[in-house]
Protein backbone atom coordinates (compact mmCIF):
# COMPACT_ATOMS: atom_id res chain seq x y z
CA UNK A 1 0.00 0.00 0.00
CA UNK A 2 1.93 3.39 -1.34
CA UNK A 3 -0.12 5.49 0.92
CA UNK A 4 0.87 3.54 3.87
CA UNK A 5 4.68 3.53 2.88
CA UNK A 6 4.20 7.33 2.63
CA UNK A 7 2.73 7.84 5.57
CA UNK A 8 5.68 6.22 7.78
CA UNK A 9 8.37 7.80 5.69
CA UNK A 10 6.66 11.39 6.13
CA UNK A 11 6.51 10.61 9.75
CA UNK A 12 10.24 9.44 9.55
CA UNK A 13 11.59 12.57 8.48
CA UNK A 14 10.45 14.80 10.93
CA UNK A 15 11.65 12.38 13.48
CA UNK A 16 11.61 14.48 16.73
CA UNK A 17 8.36 16.33 15.85
CA UNK A 18 6.19 12.52 15.70
CA UNK A 19 7.69 11.62 18.57
CA UNK A 20 6.71 13.91 20.64
CA UNK A 21 3.10 13.23 19.23
CA UNK A 22 3.75 10.07 20.25
CA UNK A 23 4.30 11.35 23.63
CA UNK A 24 1.17 13.00 23.70
CA UNK A 25 -0.82 10.52 23.17
CA UNK A 26 1.16 8.09 25.54
CA UNK A 27 0.35 10.41 27.86
CA UNK A 28 -3.61 10.98 27.38
CA UNK A 29 -3.46 6.96 26.94
CA UNK A 30 -1.47 6.18 29.89
CA UNK A 31 -3.97 8.37 32.06
CA UNK A 32 -7.00 6.74 30.49
CA UNK A 33 -5.26 3.45 31.49
CA UNK A 34 -3.93 3.73 34.70
CA UNK A 35 -7.49 5.97 35.82
CA UNK A 36 -9.28 3.36 34.57
CA UNK A 37 -7.65 0.13 36.34
CA UNK A 38 -7.54 2.09 39.30
CA UNK A 39 -10.69 2.89 39.68
CA UNK A 40 -11.72 -0.60 38.68
CA UNK A 41 -9.70 -1.78 41.04
CA UNK A 42 -10.90 -0.11 44.04
CA UNK A 43 -14.46 -1.08 43.27
CA UNK A 44 -13.78 -4.49 43.16
CA UNK A 45 -11.36 -3.93 46.41
CA UNK A 46 -14.84 -2.82 47.63
CA UNK A 47 -17.19 -4.89 46.65
CA UNK A 48 -15.00 -8.23 47.64
CA UNK A 49 -15.55 -6.49 51.10
CA UNK A 50 -19.21 -5.84 51.05
CA UNK A 51 -22.04 -8.20 50.61
CA UNK A 52 -24.41 -6.25 48.05
CA UNK A 53 -27.51 -8.01 48.02
CA UNK A 54 -30.42 -5.76 46.40
CA UNK A 55 -33.32 -7.98 47.20
CA UNK A 56 -33.44 -7.56 50.98
CA UNK A 57 -35.06 -5.46 53.32
CA UNK A 58 -33.78 -5.46 56.72
CA UNK A 59 -36.17 -4.09 59.48
CA UNK A 60 -35.02 -2.42 62.41
CA UNK A 61 -36.89 -1.40 65.97
CA UNK A 62 -37.07 1.99 66.36
CA UNK A 63 -35.53 3.41 69.39
CA UNK A 64 -33.93 1.04 71.49
CA UNK A 65 -36.64 -2.03 71.36
CA UNK A 66 -37.02 -4.76 69.87
CA UNK A 67 -38.96 -6.39 66.93
CA UNK A 68 -41.94 -7.96 69.03
CA UNK A 69 -43.20 -11.53 68.16
CA UNK A 70 -46.46 -10.03 67.14
CA UNK A 71 -44.92 -7.42 64.82
CA UNK A 72 -42.95 -10.34 63.20
CA UNK A 73 -45.71 -12.25 62.53
CA UNK A 74 -47.29 -9.50 60.82
CA UNK A 75 -43.98 -8.60 58.68
CA UNK A 76 -44.12 -12.33 57.90
CA UNK A 77 -47.53 -11.97 56.26
CA UNK A 78 -46.44 -9.46 53.78
CA UNK A 79 -43.40 -11.41 52.55
CA UNK A 80 -41.20 -14.41 53.57
CA UNK A 81 -39.09 -12.78 56.56
CA UNK A 82 -35.96 -14.13 58.59
CA UNK A 83 -36.13 -12.93 62.17
CA UNK A 84 -32.61 -12.28 63.50
CA UNK A 85 -31.45 -12.13 67.22
CA UNK A 86 -28.04 -11.36 68.06
CA UNK A 87 -25.45 -9.97 70.88
CA UNK A 88 -22.19 -9.43 71.61
CA UNK A 89 -20.59 -11.79 74.02
CA UNK A 90 -16.83 -12.84 75.28
CA UNK A 91 -16.20 -16.33 73.84
CA UNK A 92 -12.93 -18.81 74.38
CA UNK A 93 -12.25 -20.00 71.08
CA UNK A 94 -8.90 -22.04 70.88
CA UNK A 95 -8.28 -21.15 73.77
CA UNK A 96 -8.03 -17.67 73.69
CA UNK A 97 -10.83 -15.22 74.71
CA UNK A 98 -12.44 -12.70 72.00
CA UNK A 99 -15.29 -10.90 71.99
CA UNK A 100 -17.48 -12.10 69.12
CA UNK A 101 -20.57 -11.14 67.79
CA UNK A 102 -23.43 -13.91 67.67
CA UNK A 103 -26.49 -14.56 65.96
CA UNK A 104 -29.37 -16.76 66.86
CA UNK A 105 -31.38 -18.00 64.14
CA UNK A 106 -34.02 -20.43 63.11
CA UNK A 107 -32.12 -23.39 61.49
CA UNK A 108 -34.34 -23.42 58.46
CA UNK A 109 -33.28 -19.40 57.91
CA UNK A 110 -29.63 -20.02 57.99
CA UNK A 111 -29.26 -21.48 54.35
CA UNK A 112 -31.09 -18.90 53.49
CA UNK A 113 -28.68 -16.16 53.94
CA UNK A 114 -24.87 -17.70 53.94
CA UNK A 115 -23.38 -20.59 52.41
CA UNK A 116 -21.15 -23.28 54.11
CA UNK A 117 -17.10 -23.74 53.43
CA UNK A 118 -17.28 -27.06 55.37
CA UNK A 119 -19.38 -29.05 57.94
CA UNK A 120 -22.99 -29.09 58.03
CA UNK A 121 -25.55 -26.24 58.92
CA UNK A 122 -27.33 -26.17 62.34
CA UNK A 123 -30.15 -29.03 63.01
CA UNK A 124 -33.27 -28.25 64.59
CA UNK A 125 -32.67 -26.87 67.72
CA UNK A 126 -29.51 -27.60 67.91
CA UNK A 127 -26.80 -26.84 70.70
CA UNK A 128 -24.19 -26.48 68.17
CA UNK A 129 -22.57 -23.94 66.35
CA UNK A 130 -21.29 -22.36 63.01
CA UNK A 131 -18.84 -19.88 62.86
CA UNK A 132 -17.62 -17.51 60.17
CA UNK A 133 -14.56 -17.91 57.73
CA UNK A 134 -12.80 -14.98 59.17
CA UNK A 135 -13.30 -16.19 62.47
CA UNK A 136 -12.01 -19.74 61.59
CA UNK A 137 -8.85 -18.69 59.63
CA UNK A 138 -8.11 -16.56 62.31
CA UNK A 139 -8.41 -18.83 65.63
CA UNK A 140 -7.54 -21.91 63.20
CA UNK A 141 -10.88 -23.60 63.94
CA UNK A 142 -11.74 -26.77 62.29
CA UNK A 143 -15.34 -28.77 62.46
CA UNK A 144 -15.62 -31.24 65.33
CA UNK A 145 -14.01 -28.28 67.90
CA UNK A 146 -15.85 -26.92 70.87
CA UNK A 147 -16.13 -22.72 71.45
CA UNK A 148 -17.13 -21.74 74.84
CA UNK A 149 -20.02 -19.13 75.53
CA UNK A 150 -20.89 -18.25 78.82
CA UNK A 151 -21.91 -22.09 80.48
CA UNK A 152 -22.57 -23.62 77.02
CA UNK A 153 -19.93 -25.24 74.85
CA UNK A 154 -21.43 -26.07 71.34
CA UNK A 155 -19.53 -28.09 69.20
CA UNK A 156 -18.62 -26.19 65.45
CA UNK A 157 -20.26 -28.32 63.35
CA UNK A 158 -20.02 -26.13 59.90
CA UNK A 159 -17.83 -23.04 58.73
CA UNK A 160 -19.48 -20.62 56.88
CA UNK A 161 -18.12 -19.30 53.37
CA UNK A 162 -16.92 -15.68 53.61
CA UNK A 163 -19.88 -13.18 52.79
CA UNK A 164 -18.38 -9.87 53.34
CA UNK A 165 -19.90 -6.88 55.06
CA UNK A 166 -23.43 -6.78 54.99
CA UNK A 167 -26.19 -4.58 56.15
CA UNK A 168 -28.26 -6.81 57.21
CA UNK A 169 -25.96 -9.55 58.61
CA UNK A 170 -21.91 -9.82 58.61
CA UNK A 171 -21.35 -13.20 59.71
CA UNK A 172 -17.62 -13.77 58.62
CA UNK A 173 -16.57 -12.86 62.11
CA UNK A 174 -20.06 -14.50 64.00
CA UNK A 175 -20.75 -17.41 65.63
CA UNK A 176 -24.21 -18.41 64.73
CA UNK A 177 -26.40 -20.58 66.68
CA UNK A 178 -29.66 -21.79 66.99
CA UNK A 179 -32.82 -19.60 68.07
CA UNK A 180 -33.32 -22.42 71.14
CA UNK A 181 -29.69 -21.70 71.98
CA UNK A 182 -29.53 -18.57 71.94
CA UNK A 183 -32.93 -18.00 74.06
CA UNK A 184 -30.84 -20.15 76.71
CA UNK A 185 -28.15 -17.87 76.49
CA UNK A 186 -29.82 -14.73 76.43
CA UNK A 187 -32.93 -13.30 77.70
CA UNK A 188 -34.70 -12.91 74.27
CA UNK A 189 -38.47 -12.27 75.68
CA UNK A 190 -38.01 -8.75 73.91
CA UNK A 191 -38.32 -10.03 70.87
CA UNK A 192 -35.84 -10.03 67.89
CA UNK A 193 -33.19 -7.61 67.11
CA UNK A 194 -33.71 -7.34 63.37
CA UNK A 195 -36.14 -8.94 60.61
CA UNK A 196 -35.04 -9.22 57.42
CA UNK A 197 -36.97 -9.53 54.19
CA UNK A 198 -36.13 -11.36 51.34
CA UNK A 199 -38.24 -10.58 48.52
CA UNK A 200 -38.79 -12.36 45.29
CA UNK A 201 -38.72 -10.03 42.75
CA UNK A 202 -36.36 -6.86 43.04
CA UNK A 203 -39.07 -4.76 41.64
CA UNK A 204 -41.26 -4.99 44.09
CA UNK A 205 -38.94 -4.07 47.14
CA UNK A 206 -40.37 -0.68 47.46
CA UNK A 207 -43.94 -1.67 47.39
CA UNK A 208 -43.11 -4.84 50.31
CA UNK A 209 -41.15 -1.88 52.04
CA UNK A 210 -44.22 0.26 51.67
CA UNK A 211 -46.88 -2.27 52.55
CA UNK A 212 -44.50 -3.03 56.14
CA UNK A 213 -44.94 0.50 57.53
CA UNK A 214 -48.21 1.15 56.90
CA UNK A 215 -49.14 -2.10 58.92
CA UNK A 216 -46.47 -1.94 61.40
CA UNK A 217 -46.05 1.91 61.88
CA UNK A 218 -50.17 2.87 62.15
CA UNK A 219 -49.90 4.71 65.67
CA UNK A 220 -46.54 5.22 66.25
CA UNK A 221 -43.38 4.14 64.67
CA UNK A 222 -42.50 1.01 65.89
CA UNK A 223 -39.99 0.02 62.78
CA UNK A 224 -37.43 1.38 60.53
CA UNK A 225 -37.66 -0.06 57.27
CA UNK A 226 -33.78 -0.40 55.74
CA UNK A 227 -33.66 -0.53 51.40
CA UNK A 228 -30.79 -2.44 50.75
CA UNK A 229 -31.64 -1.64 47.20
CA UNK A 230 -30.82 1.88 47.69
CA UNK A 231 -27.75 1.59 49.30
CA UNK A 232 -26.80 -0.43 47.25
CA UNK A 233 -27.21 1.39 43.58
CA UNK A 234 -25.87 4.00 45.91
CA UNK A 235 -22.62 2.70 46.34
CA UNK A 236 -22.61 1.79 42.84
CA UNK A 237 -23.17 5.22 41.87
CA UNK A 238 -20.66 6.18 43.85
CA UNK A 239 -18.15 4.23 42.28
CA UNK A 240 -18.93 5.19 38.77
CA UNK A 241 -18.97 8.06 39.56
CA UNK A 242 -15.30 8.03 40.74
CA UNK A 243 -14.85 5.92 37.35
CA UNK A 244 -15.92 8.69 35.43
CA UNK A 245 -13.77 11.32 37.23
CA UNK A 246 -10.87 9.77 36.84
CA UNK A 247 -11.46 8.64 32.93
CA UNK A 248 -12.78 12.35 32.85
CA UNK A 249 -8.93 13.49 33.53
CA UNK A 250 -7.34 11.23 31.44
CA UNK A 251 -9.35 12.31 28.69
CA UNK A 252 -8.38 15.66 29.50
CA UNK A 253 -5.24 15.06 28.72
CA UNK A 254 -6.02 13.24 25.65
CA UNK A 255 -7.79 15.91 24.43
CA UNK A 256 -4.93 17.89 25.06
CA UNK A 257 -2.69 15.40 22.77
CA UNK A 258 -5.65 15.76 19.93
CA UNK A 259 -4.86 19.12 19.95
CA UNK A 260 -0.98 18.90 19.51
CA UNK A 261 -1.69 16.08 16.33
CA UNK A 262 -3.72 18.26 14.96
CA UNK A 263 -1.13 21.00 15.13
CA UNK A 264 1.39 18.42 13.95
CA UNK A 265 -0.56 17.20 10.80
CA UNK A 266 -1.90 21.05 9.79
CA UNK A 267 2.05 21.89 9.97
CA UNK A 268 2.79 19.06 7.62
CA UNK A 269 -0.13 19.90 5.16
CA UNK A 270 1.26 23.33 5.11
CA UNK A 271 4.81 22.69 4.59
CA UNK A 272 4.06 20.07 2.22
CA UNK A 273 1.47 22.07 0.13
CA UNK A 274 3.94 21.77 -2.70
CA UNK A 275 4.55 18.09 -2.91
CA UNK A 276 0.86 17.88 -2.33
CA UNK A 277 0.17 19.41 -5.89
CA UNK A 278 2.93 17.77 -7.19
CA UNK A 279 1.08 14.18 -6.55
CA UNK A 280 -1.76 15.32 -7.40
CA UNK A 281 -0.75 16.86 -10.62
CA UNK A 282 1.39 13.57 -11.84
CA UNK A 283 -2.32 11.61 -11.01
CA UNK A 284 -2.60 10.91 -7.77
CA UNK A 285 -6.06 11.32 -6.23
CA UNK A 286 -7.90 13.49 -3.44
CA UNK A 287 -8.45 9.82 -1.91
CA UNK A 288 -5.00 9.33 -2.22
CA UNK A 289 -3.60 12.15 -0.71
CA UNK A 290 -6.72 11.76 2.13
CA UNK A 291 -5.46 8.15 3.24
CA UNK A 292 -1.92 9.30 3.63
CA UNK A 293 -2.37 12.16 5.95
CA UNK A 294 -5.03 9.91 8.03
CA UNK A 295 -2.41 7.16 8.31
CA UNK A 296 0.21 8.99 9.45
CA UNK A 297 -2.76 10.01 12.14
CA UNK A 298 -3.32 6.47 12.41
CA UNK A 299 0.12 5.26 13.08
CA UNK A 300 1.28 8.23 15.98
CA UNK A 301 -2.16 7.12 17.73
CA UNK A 302 -1.42 3.48 17.59
CA UNK A 303 2.33 3.85 18.74
CA UNK A 304 1.14 6.27 21.06
CA UNK A 305 -1.88 4.23 22.16
CA UNK A 306 -0.15 0.97 22.63
CA UNK A 307 2.85 1.99 24.23
CA UNK A 308 0.65 4.16 26.20
CA UNK A 309 -1.50 1.21 27.32
CA UNK A 310 1.50 -0.82 28.36
CA UNK A 311 2.76 2.05 30.50
CA UNK A 312 -0.78 2.51 31.90
CA UNK A 313 -1.13 -1.37 33.10
CA UNK A 314 2.23 -0.86 34.84
CA UNK A 315 0.92 2.21 36.58
CA UNK A 316 -1.88 0.60 37.16
CA UNK A 317 0.29 -2.54 38.94
CA UNK A 318 2.58 -0.57 40.97
CA UNK A 319 -0.86 1.52 42.41
CA UNK A 320 -3.00 -1.96 42.84
CA UNK A 321 0.20 -3.07 44.83
CA UNK A 322 1.51 -0.16 46.69
CA UNK A 323 -2.33 1.23 47.72
CA UNK A 324 -4.46 -1.80 47.74
CA UNK A 325 -1.88 -3.98 48.33
CA UNK A 326 -3.55 -6.68 46.15
CA UNK A 327 -2.55 -7.06 42.71
CA UNK A 328 -4.94 -9.29 41.29
CA UNK A 329 -7.70 -6.83 40.64
CA UNK A 330 -5.53 -5.70 38.03
CA UNK A 331 -6.04 -9.12 35.95
CA UNK A 332 -9.77 -8.80 36.11
CA UNK A 333 -11.07 -9.02 32.90
CA UNK A 334 -13.12 -5.61 33.76
CA UNK A 335 -9.05 -3.79 34.83
CA UNK A 336 -7.88 -5.76 31.17
CA UNK A 337 -10.88 -3.55 29.87
CA UNK A 338 -9.20 -0.21 30.03
CA UNK A 339 -6.16 -1.34 28.50
CA UNK A 340 -8.20 -2.13 25.30
CA UNK A 341 -10.49 1.73 26.16
CA UNK A 342 -7.57 3.35 26.42
CA UNK A 343 -5.49 2.29 23.01
CA UNK A 344 -8.99 2.56 21.25
CA UNK A 345 -9.29 6.33 22.53
CA UNK A 346 -5.99 6.72 21.87
CA UNK A 347 -6.13 6.06 18.16
CA UNK A 348 -9.53 7.17 18.01
CA UNK A 349 -8.46 10.75 19.46
CA UNK A 350 -5.52 10.66 16.66
CA UNK A 351 -7.75 9.93 13.76
CA UNK A 352 -10.06 12.11 14.95
CA UNK A 353 -7.36 15.12 15.07
CA UNK A 354 -5.69 14.19 11.44
CA UNK A 355 -9.62 13.93 9.89
CA UNK A 356 -9.63 17.77 9.14
CA UNK A 357 -5.83 18.37 8.13
CA UNK A 358 -5.83 15.25 5.64
CA UNK A 359 -9.25 16.45 4.05
CA UNK A 360 -7.69 20.22 3.96
CA UNK A 361 -4.68 18.12 2.18
CA UNK A 362 -6.78 16.57 -0.22
CA UNK A 363 -8.80 19.32 -1.34
CA UNK A 364 -5.86 21.77 -2.47
CA UNK A 365 -5.94 23.16 -6.06
CA UNK A 366 -3.18 21.28 -8.18
CA UNK A 367 -2.26 24.41 -9.61
CA UNK A 368 -2.32 26.33 -6.47
CA UNK A 369 -0.41 23.57 -4.44
CA UNK A 370 2.14 23.59 -7.35
CA UNK A 371 2.70 27.70 -7.24
CA UNK A 372 3.56 27.58 -3.69
CA UNK A 373 7.09 27.65 -2.21
CA UNK B 1 -4.21 11.92 -35.40
CA UNK B 2 -4.69 15.07 -32.98
CA UNK B 3 -3.36 14.33 -29.37
CA UNK B 4 -4.94 17.90 -28.35
CA UNK B 5 -7.50 19.86 -29.45
CA UNK B 6 -8.36 23.28 -28.40
CA UNK B 7 -11.46 24.75 -29.50
CA UNK B 8 -11.87 28.53 -28.60
CA UNK B 9 -10.17 27.79 -25.69
CA UNK B 10 -10.84 30.97 -23.21
CA UNK B 11 -9.96 31.28 -19.49
CA UNK B 12 -10.74 34.25 -17.80
CA UNK B 13 -9.17 35.02 -14.08
CA UNK B 14 -11.29 36.89 -11.95
CA UNK B 15 -9.28 39.19 -9.07
CA UNK B 16 -10.01 41.68 -7.00
CA UNK B 17 -8.80 44.41 -9.39
CA UNK B 18 -10.53 43.13 -12.25
CA UNK B 19 -11.06 39.90 -14.68
CA UNK B 20 -7.86 39.11 -16.97
CA UNK B 21 -8.28 37.19 -19.71
CA UNK B 22 -5.46 34.59 -19.33
CA UNK B 23 -6.26 32.67 -22.61
CA UNK B 24 -8.11 34.55 -25.37
CA UNK B 25 -10.19 32.14 -27.99
CA UNK B 26 -7.30 30.05 -28.48
CA UNK B 27 -8.17 27.09 -31.23
CA UNK B 28 -4.99 24.72 -32.06
CA UNK B 29 -4.38 21.40 -32.34
CA UNK B 30 -1.56 19.39 -31.80
CA UNK B 31 -0.67 15.92 -33.72
CA UNK B 32 0.91 13.02 -32.44
CA UNK B 33 4.51 13.07 -32.79
CA UNK B 34 4.85 16.71 -32.95
CA UNK B 35 7.55 18.83 -30.54
CA UNK B 36 6.28 22.07 -29.87
CA UNK B 37 7.68 24.99 -27.91
CA UNK B 38 5.24 27.65 -26.46
CA UNK B 39 7.06 31.04 -26.83
CA UNK B 40 5.82 34.25 -25.44
CA UNK B 41 6.68 37.42 -22.47
CA UNK B 42 5.56 36.46 -18.82
CA UNK B 43 2.00 36.67 -18.35
CA UNK B 44 1.43 36.30 -21.93
CA UNK B 45 -1.09 33.15 -21.12
CA UNK B 46 1.79 30.32 -21.45
CA UNK B 47 1.50 28.48 -18.24
CA UNK B 48 -2.21 28.92 -18.47
CA UNK B 49 -2.32 26.99 -21.68
CA UNK B 50 -0.15 24.16 -20.86
CA UNK B 51 -2.29 24.01 -17.30
CA UNK B 52 -5.09 23.56 -19.06
CA UNK B 53 -3.50 20.99 -21.78
CA UNK B 54 -2.27 19.03 -18.93
CA UNK B 55 -6.45 19.28 -17.08
CA UNK B 56 -5.04 21.07 -14.34
CA UNK B 57 -7.04 23.67 -14.89
CA UNK B 58 -10.21 23.95 -17.05
CA UNK B 59 -10.93 26.90 -19.49
CA UNK B 60 -13.62 29.25 -18.59
CA UNK B 61 -15.11 28.61 -22.65
CA UNK B 62 -14.54 26.26 -25.25
CA UNK B 63 -13.52 22.67 -25.86
CA UNK B 64 -10.25 20.84 -24.81
CA UNK B 65 -9.80 17.48 -25.86
CA UNK B 66 -7.01 14.72 -25.12
CA UNK B 67 -6.28 12.05 -26.96
CA UNK B 68 -9.28 12.08 -28.78
CA UNK B 69 -11.34 12.36 -25.21
CA UNK B 70 -13.46 15.71 -24.61
CA UNK B 71 -11.96 16.91 -20.82
CA UNK B 72 -14.48 19.98 -20.38
CA UNK B 73 -16.66 19.13 -17.38
CA UNK B 74 -15.38 16.11 -16.16
CA UNK B 75 -15.09 16.00 -12.45
CA UNK B 76 -11.83 15.79 -10.61
CA UNK B 77 -11.43 12.02 -9.88
CA UNK B 78 -11.44 11.47 -14.08
CA UNK B 79 -9.15 14.36 -14.77
CA UNK B 80 -6.82 12.96 -12.13
CA UNK B 81 -7.02 9.63 -14.31
CA UNK B 82 -6.41 11.34 -17.25
CA UNK B 83 -3.47 12.96 -15.43
CA UNK B 84 -1.93 9.67 -14.44
CA UNK B 85 -2.77 8.06 -17.69
CA UNK B 86 -2.07 10.11 -20.18
CA UNK B 87 0.43 13.09 -19.31
CA UNK B 88 3.64 13.04 -18.57
CA UNK B 89 4.40 16.49 -16.51
CA UNK B 90 8.05 17.57 -16.48
CA UNK B 91 8.54 20.87 -14.45
CA UNK B 92 11.33 23.84 -14.18
CA UNK B 93 12.33 22.47 -10.47
CA UNK B 94 12.26 18.59 -11.51
CA UNK B 95 9.32 18.10 -8.68
CA UNK B 96 10.10 14.31 -7.93
CA UNK B 97 8.85 13.22 -4.27
CA UNK B 98 11.63 13.61 -2.13
CA UNK B 99 10.79 10.53 0.32
CA UNK B 100 10.69 8.52 -2.38
CA UNK B 101 14.52 6.73 -4.59
CA UNK B 102 14.58 7.69 -8.43
CA UNK B 103 13.67 3.99 -9.30
CA UNK B 104 10.54 4.51 -6.92
CA UNK B 105 9.54 8.22 -8.28
CA UNK B 106 9.79 6.31 -11.53
CA UNK B 107 7.31 3.65 -10.36
CA UNK B 108 5.06 5.97 -8.38
CA UNK B 109 2.62 6.47 -11.69
CA UNK B 110 3.01 2.94 -12.43
CA UNK B 111 1.86 2.12 -8.81
CA UNK B 112 -0.97 4.13 -8.52
CA UNK B 113 -2.52 2.70 -11.99
CA UNK B 114 -1.77 -1.00 -10.32
CA UNK B 115 0.84 -2.23 -13.06
CA UNK B 116 1.69 -5.15 -11.77
CA UNK B 117 5.41 -6.07 -12.19
CA UNK B 118 6.74 -2.45 -12.73
CA UNK B 119 10.22 -3.62 -11.88
CA UNK B 120 11.40 -4.21 -15.04
CA UNK B 121 9.46 -1.40 -16.81
CA UNK B 122 11.33 1.23 -13.67
CA UNK B 123 14.85 -0.34 -14.60
CA UNK B 124 14.11 0.12 -18.77
CA UNK B 125 12.54 3.89 -17.88
CA UNK B 126 15.95 4.55 -15.84
CA UNK B 127 18.39 3.36 -18.22
CA UNK B 128 16.66 4.88 -21.20
CA UNK B 129 17.05 8.54 -19.95
CA UNK B 130 20.60 7.67 -19.08
CA UNK B 131 20.84 7.36 -15.39
CA UNK B 132 23.19 4.57 -13.91
CA UNK B 133 21.68 1.45 -12.06
CA UNK B 134 22.85 2.23 -9.11
CA UNK B 135 21.50 6.07 -8.59
CA UNK B 136 17.97 4.52 -9.02
CA UNK B 137 18.27 3.77 -5.41
CA UNK B 138 19.40 7.62 -4.40
CA UNK B 139 17.32 9.85 -2.79
CA UNK B 140 16.77 13.23 -5.09
CA UNK B 141 18.47 15.45 -2.47
CA UNK B 142 21.22 13.38 -3.13
CA UNK B 143 21.26 13.54 -7.20
CA UNK B 144 22.36 16.59 -9.19
CA UNK B 145 19.78 18.94 -11.01
CA UNK B 146 20.37 17.11 -14.29
CA UNK B 147 19.89 13.82 -12.62
CA UNK B 148 16.98 14.06 -11.12
CA UNK B 149 15.30 15.90 -14.20
CA UNK B 150 16.36 12.85 -16.20
CA UNK B 151 14.30 10.58 -13.26
CA UNK B 152 10.92 13.52 -13.60
CA UNK B 153 11.81 12.56 -17.54
CA UNK B 154 11.14 8.83 -16.88
CA UNK B 155 8.61 9.29 -14.61
CA UNK B 156 6.79 11.29 -16.68
CA UNK B 157 7.02 8.38 -19.79
CA UNK B 158 6.12 5.69 -16.93
CA UNK B 159 2.42 5.39 -18.06
CA UNK B 160 3.18 5.91 -21.77
CA UNK B 161 1.11 8.60 -21.92
CA UNK B 162 -0.36 10.81 -25.02
CA UNK B 163 1.54 13.42 -24.39
CA UNK B 164 4.35 15.00 -22.25
CA UNK B 165 4.05 18.73 -20.89
CA UNK B 166 7.24 20.37 -19.67
CA UNK B 167 7.15 23.50 -18.40
CA UNK B 168 10.71 25.55 -18.37
CA UNK B 169 12.34 21.72 -17.94
CA UNK B 170 15.58 23.38 -18.38
CA UNK B 171 15.05 26.76 -16.30
CA UNK B 172 17.02 25.04 -13.69
CA UNK B 173 20.05 23.62 -15.09
CA UNK B 174 23.29 25.00 -16.56
CA UNK B 175 23.50 25.07 -20.29
CA UNK B 176 25.50 22.31 -20.33
CA UNK B 177 23.21 20.05 -18.47
CA UNK B 178 20.63 22.16 -20.35
CA UNK B 179 21.54 20.33 -23.86
CA UNK B 180 21.87 17.06 -22.64
CA UNK B 181 18.00 17.05 -21.30
CA UNK B 182 16.85 18.55 -24.82
CA UNK B 183 18.87 16.15 -26.37
CA UNK B 184 16.88 13.76 -23.84
CA UNK B 185 13.61 15.09 -25.14
CA UNK B 186 14.37 15.27 -28.87
CA UNK B 187 15.35 11.58 -28.62
CA UNK B 188 12.25 10.87 -26.84
CA UNK B 189 10.22 13.02 -29.44
CA UNK B 190 12.16 10.78 -32.08
CA UNK B 191 11.01 7.83 -30.73
CA UNK B 192 7.33 8.82 -31.09
CA UNK B 193 6.38 10.87 -28.13
CA UNK B 194 4.54 14.08 -28.77
CA UNK B 195 6.21 17.03 -26.53
CA UNK B 196 5.16 20.51 -25.43
CA UNK B 197 7.58 22.91 -23.94
CA UNK B 198 6.88 25.89 -22.46
CA UNK B 199 10.19 28.30 -22.68
CA UNK B 200 10.97 31.79 -23.14
CA UNK B 201 14.22 30.33 -24.25
CA UNK B 202 15.37 30.51 -27.80
CA UNK B 203 17.68 27.61 -27.93
CA UNK B 204 14.60 25.14 -26.51
CA UNK B 205 12.80 26.41 -29.22
CA UNK B 206 15.09 25.05 -31.71
CA UNK B 207 15.12 22.12 -30.56
CA UNK B 208 11.47 21.70 -31.37
CA UNK B 209 9.53 21.29 -34.62
CA UNK B 210 7.25 23.80 -34.49
CA UNK B 211 6.54 26.85 -31.91
CA UNK B 212 3.68 28.74 -30.39
CA UNK B 213 4.18 32.65 -30.50
CA UNK B 214 1.82 33.89 -27.61
CA UNK B 215 0.79 37.72 -26.94
CA UNK B 216 -1.64 38.72 -24.24
CA UNK B 217 -3.33 35.45 -24.31
CA UNK B 218 -3.71 35.08 -27.90
CA UNK B 219 -1.80 32.42 -30.15
CA UNK B 220 -0.21 35.06 -32.58
CA UNK B 221 1.30 32.72 -35.39
CA UNK B 222 2.28 28.74 -35.31
CA UNK B 223 6.17 29.17 -36.86
CA UNK B 224 7.28 25.69 -38.23
CA UNK B 225 10.79 25.39 -37.50
CA UNK B 226 13.26 24.15 -40.07
CA UNK B 227 16.73 22.59 -40.19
Amino acid sequence: MIFFEFAKRNLARHKFRSVLAVIGIVIGVLAITALGILGNSVRLAASEQLCMIGNELVVFPYGEEAISEDDFEKIDKVADAIPVRSSVDKVILNGESTLVMIYGMRSEDIPKLMEKEDGQFLKHGSLNCLVGSRLADYYDLRVGERAAIGSQKPRIVGILKERGIGFDISPDNAIIISDKMFSSLYDSTSGYNSVIVKVDNIEDVEEVREEIEDRLNKKEEVVMVMELKMIVEGIKELFNTISIFLLGIGAISLLVAGVSILNVMMMSTVERTKEIGVMRAIGTSRSGILRMFLFESLILGAFGGVIGAILGFGTGFLVDVLILKEASYLFAPSSIFYVFVGIAFGIGTSVISGLYPAWRASRLKPIEALRYE
Amino acid sequence: MNVVELVEVTKVYELPRGSIKALDNVTANIEAGEFISVMGPSGSGKTTLLNIIGCLDSPTSGRVAIGGENVSGLDDDNLTKIRRDKIGFVFQQFNLIPTLTALENIAYPLILKGVNGHERRTKELLSAVGLDEQLGENKPTELSGGEQQRVAIARALANDPDIILADEPTGNLDSKTSKDILQLLKETNERGKTIVVVTHDPLVASYTSRTFRLVDGRVEDKVRNFK
